[in-house]
């Protein structure tokens, strides 16, 4: 799931990794750096779904930036469309569930 | 967070990682954590567990990207490798230039067993009687077994330095 973040949040804009890590966690997704993104940024290269290349950064030298390739894109509209089909069917399941905890 | 980086470049090498894709790996990291650092984030806070174990997450980045030789021996197995082969390679040669020589020296080499018989005749003996001597000719399936495993040995060889050969990197070449 967490490749499919990255996908999406490179879409809105090419980034590199750190900067991939802040706009996620910007939008809540705290877990990031316990797993690390690079090796996952690894696999989606190798699997063709980004393309890389160099540019200068805000006042620093100059980063890797990473961008989904059209293959990537793709991957991204399938990704999307599956994860909010899982989302739906799991909202129907749990919407009548009616927590009552007992004090 | 330069030891960190160090501790990855020493095992993306280790690994067998080509130099310019380890140098660029180790320059996006480092340039990812100085950044982190300087918004006052730590190396642990950016990369979670695996601030604490930089070959394991060098290693997880590098076979992700794909960029690991697929057969990649210990360093002190690459070492010992020639060695041994050159001397498999020699002993083998020995091996067939021995065995050459015998077979083309034609004789049978080997005397088995050797015994004395003592005829009850009288008189004198002529000088070929009652001596005989088993002579077989055992020593000549011997050259030629030694001459195949010694042919078979160097087939061996030859394979085990072409792979070798074909293995090494464009860089050793």
């Amino acid at each position: 799931m967490l490749d499919l973040c990255l996908l999406a949040v490179m879409d809105q804009e090419p980034a590199y990794g750190y900067e991939m890590t802040k706009r996620l966690r910007e939008r809540g997704l705290e877990f990031v750096g316990e797993g690390s993104i690079y090796p996952l940024l690894g696999r989606l290269e190798r699997e063709g779904l980004v393309e890389t290349f160099r540019a200068a950064s805000n006042g620093g030298p100059p980063r890797k930036y990473y961008r989904p390739s059209t293959s990537g894109r793709l991957a991204l509209a399938l990704g999307v469309t599956e994860w909010r089909a899982a989302r739906d069917a799991v909202d129907a399941v749990l919407a009548p569930v009616k927590i009552e905890v007992a004090t | 967070m330069n030891d960190f980086v160090e501790q990855c470049r020493r095992e993306w090498k280790r690994l067998g990682v080509r130099d310019p894709v380890a140098e660029e790996m180790a320059t996006e990291l480092a340039s990812d954590l100085s950044e982190a650092e300087a918004e006052g984030i730590s190396a642990q806070e950016f990369l979670g567990r695996s601030a604490f174990d930089p070959p394991s997450f060098a290693a997880a980045w590098a076979a992700e990207r794909g960029i690991i030789p697929e057969h990649q021996p210990s360093r002190a197995t690459a070492r010992r490798r020639p060695v041994f082969l050159m001397a498999f390679t020699g002993v083998a040669a020995i091996a067939l230039v021995i065995a050459a020589a015998l077979l083309l020296t034609g004789e049978p080499k080997l005397t088995l067993a050797s015994s004395q018989v003592r005829p009850r005749l009288l008189g004198p003996l002529p000088p070929d009687v009652g001596r005989q001597v088993h002579t077989t000719s055992a020593s000549t399936p011997v050259e030629w077994i030694l001459l195949v495993l010694a042919i078979i040995a160097l087939g061996f060889a030859a394979r085990l330095w072409s792979t070798r050969i074909r293995a090494r990197p464009p860089s050793a070449a």
